[in-house]
């Protein structure tokens, strides 16, 4: 099927597949069509139907409060069925030259173990490597649920064949109790990706805050990962502030302690509990790390007066733990709007 | 000049900021800056988000939702803002606050700025045009004597002939530009097609006397180019790269 796209400034031809999302396909084409979830949720990349036949492959889609008129839909929702002429209210060009241009994979859920009672690790093994940067997720289509998700690389190499991921348990989320109740490993998955723009590369040339809440870590493990390989925090400061409830909801702290290990001097890690003080036992566990009791925001706010200076802030989490450190970020820390990174997904 | 009731003095918190439906159901933000009260629309222009759940420090308005921002003395754009606000100047009467509507002049991003003078003696040239959906501004080879301000309704672009063509994007915001071959040398006809999609109110400037303004007030005709440039930069991406 042939799409034409309206966009602001041009018009931009693609081809989608019979049944294939238009949003993936655009994309996977080299336009970089607006969107922030890609599952359905923001309403970001909400579309007007000029001509043609779409068809809604996820009705209940929480992003469909966004639409106002008949003709709107959300282009990671609708398939095309004919050639279809749609238009969005903004600017859209090509994919930056050197931009990993995400794409349909398939793979193998492998190595599934729970971290703490409501977080998991897994990892999917893909049929073919792909490229993907420090920070962005896929969208992961699991067996009989209806629809993507989003989640977070947590690993970062070049031409990779294995992605690894954390998932926060959901109740009554259908891909989080699905992948709890067990039994994952092996189960074949089509990922959507890489997608995102809260990226990180080693040429930024600024100190680096991440500032995330439970499974938001996932993207900053990442993130930790391309700069330590890159030994990016012989040069630039590092301070990374991670939140959980409660001392035993913390994961993947022994691999945050040997980060921090490696470049004492600039890698600055704390863990904020918000729903207790911090155990005497924590600080014996982790010296390498801080730990401190409160809000993620709140911790991060009270630890970095004074440190803003020439700061790129990435943000992860549940979105009002997001919201909430973006308005520490612009009201109180004054930090501009474009040293802001986040996607919001979850 | 349409002078409408929008609320009172009272109902904004101090430097804070309401949203409100003004007399003629036009939907504002209202916002209180110290001494100073200020009116704009009340959606983002860039997903249609309500203004009135952004953050607001006292000096500058952030939309949470994707941080486009705005100078609010002005509504002119700020770091990743893609798009001014569409203001409504303020007069207050005792506690009432009323907003007047402005000109799409006014609005117009590529004359902010300038002195009011010259923006006064731009406005005398204008010409107010009211043209019915399916009508067509101008079309391939028309001379490229005049621009034009969109004051509302739509207006789409149309590069290249026949089965060859391409839309080449679309105006819909008050105060958007086109035309503007007519402001530049060595251009003299059209290389595409305006056609209003909908019952559209114009105005007509011609280029060459408006130039002849800039040259007496090189200030404003700094400002004017270095609009002109960047809108220039923006649209002239036919393939969509940068």
């Amino acid at each position: 099927m042939r799409i034409q796209l309206n966009a602001r400034n041009c018009a931009h031809h693609f081809e989608a597949r019979p049944g294939a999302r238009m949003l993936y396909a655009g994309l996977a084409a080299g336009v970089n069509l607006p969107y922030e979830c890609g599952s359905g949720t923001c309403g970001t990349c909400k579309a007007r139907l000029v001509s043609g036949e779409i068809d809604d492959l996820w009705p209940q889609a929480a992003g469909r409060k966004y639409l106002k008129h008949t003709n709107e839909f959300l282009m990671c929702q609708c398939a095309a069925r004919s050639d279809c002429t749609v238009e969005v209210a903004n600017f859209v060009y090509n994919a930056d030259p050197g931009a990993c241009v995400p794409a349909f994979r398939a793979g193998t859920i492998e190595g599934s173990k729970a971290l703490t009672h409501d977080v998991l690790s897994l990892s999917v093994q893909l049929d073919q490597p792909a490229d993907f940067d420090a920070g962005q997720f896929v969208a992961m289509q699991l067996p009989g649920v209806p629809g993507y998700r989003g989640y977070s690389m947590v690993n970062f190499e070049r031409a990779t064949s294995r992605l690894d991921f954390v998932i926060k348990r959901k109740p009554g989320g259908g891909a989080s109790e699905w992948l709890f109740k067990g039994g994952a490993d092996g189960a074949r998955v089509e990922v959507f990706g890489p997608l995102g723009v809260a990226t990180f590369h080693p040429n930024l040339g600024k100190n680096v805050l991440c500032i995330a809440g439970g499974s938001g870590i996932a993207g900053m493990m990442s993130i930790l990962a391309h700069a330590r390989e890159a030994r990016y925090f012989d040069q630039f400061h590092g301070y990374v502030f991670f939140g959980v409830r409660t001392y035993d909801d913390g994961f993947y702290l022994a691999e945050l302690s040997q980060l921090a290990g490696d470049f004492p001097d600039r890698l600055h890690v704390t863990i904020a509990l918000s729903d207790e003080p911090v155990p005497a036992h924590a600080q014996q566990r982790h010296p390498a790390l801080r730990f401190d009791h409160g809000l993620v925001h709140e911790v991060a706010a009270r630890t970095m007066q004074g440190k803003y200076h020439n700061v790129r802030a990435y943000l992860a989490g549940p979105p009002p733990a997001v919201d909430a450190s973006i308005r520490m970020l612009l009201l109180q820390a004054k930090l501009p709007a474009d040293h802001i990174r986040y996607d919001k997904f979850s | 000049m349409n002078k409408r009731f929008v609320c009172s003095r009272a109902d904004i918190p101090a430097n804070g900021m309401i949203q409100r439906e003004a007399e003629g159901g036009l939907n504002l933000l209202v916002v209180n800056a110290g001494n100073d009260y200020f009116a704009y629309q009340a959606l983002c222009p860039h997903q249609d988000v309500p203004l009135c759940e952004g953050l607001f420090d006292g000096a500058v308005l952030t939309c949470h939702q994707h941080l486009w921002q705005w100078d609010i003395r002005t509504g002119a754009a700020m770091g990743l803002a893609e798009a001014p606000l569409e203001s409504f100047p303020v007069e207050i009467d005792g506690d009432s606050i009323y907003v007047v509507s402005q000109g799409a002049l006014n609005a117009a991003t590529l004359f902010t700025g300038i002195s009011d003078a010259t923006l006064a003696a731009i406005t005398a040239l204008a010409k107010k045009e009211e043209r019915p959906a399916g009508s067509i501004c101008y079309d391939f080879g028309d001379p490229a004597d005049d621009f034009f301000v969109l004051e509302s309704g739509r207006v789409e672009f149309l590069l290249g002939r026949d089965e060859r063509s391409s839309p080449a994007g679309f105006m819909l915001r008050k105060g958007e530009v086109f035309g503007w071959a007519a402001l530049l040398e060595n251009q003299p006809q059209r290389i595409a097609r305006a056609t209003c999609l909908e019952p559209s109110q114009l105005l007509r400037i011609n280029g060459k006397q408006t130039l002849e303004l800039l040259e007496r007030d090189p200030a404003a005709g700094y400002l004017v180019m270095r609009r002109l440039s960047e809108l220039i930069a923006r649209y002239l991406t036919s393939s969509g790269s940068r």
